[in-house]
């Protein structure tokens, strides 16, 4: 690790003797997935960041990148592509957190700077801008709990199996219940992050299942969660949504019928602008600690008809990070 | 029934499988919720239905027949049709019929790639998905557009006590069934499926039975696309991830031949209800994840044995 350290200090030594900023620096930004609404609204934003910052002589280029299978191996022969193609940084939403670090090695040895974001990877030369998945899962039993003090039985809808973010935010969750220990969970289906798997999920489960008074969500499936709960002539219990429009606009929609309340939070997919930002503040030589934490992003009752207006139809709500903001997250870490 | 009975109708398998974990689901609750999970397993095995009638077609024609852009069919019709829509109310018809021609030309697109060519279809499909699902990725980059109000109401509406997909998705199997049993088409897709060369020399037209089966599955899978996006509230990037193993196990797991030449329609719609049913099982049990795969997956080979070994001992 402290190569690797003396590795960048040399790199920003050499970039500091030419110019103290960035203009001449190229950014990548490698992918592994492409095919939901999330990853849709993450490329644009990183795009239009890029665009910017390259309009504005900070860097001289800012490219995406997206593998069509989403394996490690692609996305790892990807990475050794930049390497080649002679970018100074590398922006990494990785496939798998273990199976990429041999690639992510071999561009920190050619003097690449590698930041991972959302799906980020172990190897200890790069960055890492995380999320702290089991604090938003145990979030949501909090909030469960102040709005239920009776507690009662959940319903928790999981993501895609074996994936590593399902399985922090099924820990928070977990955490959660155990401490409020008035919820029970009676049922736990795999809803995919996608609004129709959970609805058929759901739809399968609550046959078998006694009253629901609250359910646990990923993000992706609320909405899907609610259809179910109305196909089957049940009272819609209260479910924490995960930020997309779709969800939004229901919470909406029953908020004005019924005055229904509830918390909405997710992962901003500007968490990629962020991304690009941090890794310019490290190519332009500043010292950057190796794990960053980014808050997440959380809609409440108040919130939401100005969340609603600001997200377009169909997509998630977003956050785009500025440099200030890459800066602050930066000093809050140190 | 009788042995020899049984032995003539491999679908009795699934149908049998998906009966046992209705049941073993009803025996959780002690029998409340019949109604409501038979609802919910054939509303959402209607889809399954739909896009396995279109892959067993496929498979009938025999050995390395198989079209896995079933996935990104679905996909790409949903998403052309739902942003054409743009949820206004009635434009549901001109919206199904962009759904189909998506399909038709999909299905031409796929049979140029395996006819023209020459490539195998399994390469020739999986190739030309990506093509397709680019191509709805960059049609509306991932947004949800949500079906007009009235076709969101006929896709989860209900008449006469049975889902509305599921009523498409039965007159569906009965046009194939009837194609495939009293048609000469059938006739001629069985004896292709069966011996390609024989076929040929006693004068079916082969080329012309394959691209019809090809046209064929792409347009069921571009239906299923249409309606599943207006049943679960717009179309999503992966919103057919989850038929293309589906579409391929209902097919066997229903009792049609992987090896073509026999196809089986009951069995289809048996192994589409069981698909959901034992997930739901396994689900309302609290099995695991892992568990669920595990359990999943054998219980499937088991029906596969018990349906082909009834079948060798003719």
């Amino acid at each position: 690790m402290k190569n690797h350290f003396t590795g960048a200090a040399v790199l920003a030594l050499i970039a500091g003797a030419v110019a103290a900023d960035t203009a001449d620096k190229r950014i990548a930004l490698s992918n592994n997935y492409a095919g939901n609404s999330w990853r849709q609204a993450m490329l644009s934003t990183f795009q239009e960041t890029a665009d910017q910052a390259v309009a504005d002589g900070i860097v001289a280029a800012a490219d995406a990148y997206t593998t069509s299978e989403n394996q490690p191996t692609e996305q790892a022969a990807q990475i050794q592509n930049m390497i080649l193609q002679g970018y100074d940084a590398i922006v990494l939403n990785a496939a798998s957190p273990t199976a990429l670090n041999g690639a992510v090695k071999e561009a920190c040895d050619a003097g690449l700077v590698v930041v991972s974001f959302d799906g980020i990877v172990t190897e200890p030369c790069a960055w890492r801008i995380a999320v702290d998945f089991a604090a938003m899962g145990k979030e949501e039993i909090d909030y469960l709990a102040t709005r239920l003090p009776d507690g009662g039985n959940l319903l928790e809808i999981r993501g895609l199996a074996g994936v590593f973010v399902d399985d922090e935010i099924s820990k928070g969750i977990h955490a959660g219940v155990a401490e409020h220990d008035k919820f029970d969970i009676v049922g736990s289906v795999h809803g995919d992050w996608a609004q129709d798997v959970a609805q058929k999920a759901v739809a399968g489960i609550l046959p078998s299942l006694p009253e629901v008074v609250g359910v646990a969500t990923q993000g992706g499936d609320g909405y899907g969660v609610a259809q179910a709960f109305a196909a089957a002539g049940r009272d819609t219990p209260l479910i924490v949504l995960g930020n997309r429009q779709d969800e939004l606009k229901w919470w909406a929609e029953q908020r004005d019928a019924n005055g229904y309340e509830t918390l909405s939070l997710s992962i901003a997919p500007g968490v990629a602008s962020l991304a690009f930002w941090v890794s310019q503040q490290i190519l332009d030589g500043k010292e950057v600690p190796k794990d960053l934490t980014v808050p997440f992003l959380k809609i409440t009752q108040a919130d939401l008809d100005a969340t609603l207006a600001s997200t377009p139809e169909g997509s998630v709500a977003n956050t785009v990070y500025t440099l200030e903001d890459a800066q602050a997250v930066i000093e809050a870490a140190e | 029934m009788s042995l020899a009975g049984m032995t003539s109708k491999p679908w009795i398998w699934a149908w049998a499988a998906a009966a046992l974990a209705f049941a073993a689901t009803l025996v959780l609750t002690q029998g409340r919720g019949a109604g409501e999970l038979a609802y919910a397993a054939l509303s959402f095995g209607a889809f399954a239905a739909i896009v396995g009638l279109g892959q067993m077609l496929v498979i009938t024609l025999g050995p390395g027949n198989v079209d896995l852009s079933i996935p990104a069919t679905m996909t790409l019709a949903a998403t052309l049709a739902l942003k054409f829509m743009g949820s206004d109310p009635g434009t549901a018809l001109p919206g199904l019929a962009i759904a189909l021609a998506v399909g038709l030309g999909v299905g031409a697109a796929n049979f140029a790639l395996i006819f023209l060519l020459r490539l195998p279809p399994i390469i020739a499909t999986l190739a030309a998905s990506l093509i397709y699902q680019s191509l709805a990725i960059w049609s509306n980059r991932g947004l949800r557009i949500k079906p007009p109000t009235g076709l969101a109401e006929f896709a989860t509406g209900r008449f006469l006590g049975l889902p509305n997909v599921a009523w498409v998705g039965l007159a569906l199997a009965l046009m194939v069934w009837v194609l495939l049993e009293r048609s000469l088409w059938g006739r001629w897709l069985l004896a292709s499926g069966q011996n390609l060369r024989a076929a040929r020399l006693a004068g079916v037209p082969v080329e012309a039975v394959r691209a019809a089966t090809y046209l064929a599955v792409a347009v069921f899978a571009a239906l299923a696309g249409y309606l599943l996006a207006s049943f679960s509230g717009g179309a999503a990037l992966n919103m057919g991830a989850e038929y293309l193993l589906m579409s391929i196990a209902v097919v066997v797991i229903g009792g049609s031949s992987i090896a073509g030449g026999n196809s089986n329609v009951p069995g289809v719609w048996g192994a589409a209800l069981f698909m959901f049913l034992v997930v739901s099982m396994l689900n309302s049990y609290g099995a695991a994840a892992g568990v669920r795969n595990v359990l999943t997956g054998t219980i499937i080979i088991a029906i596969v044995i018990a349906a082909s070994s009834r079948r060798a001992r003719i």
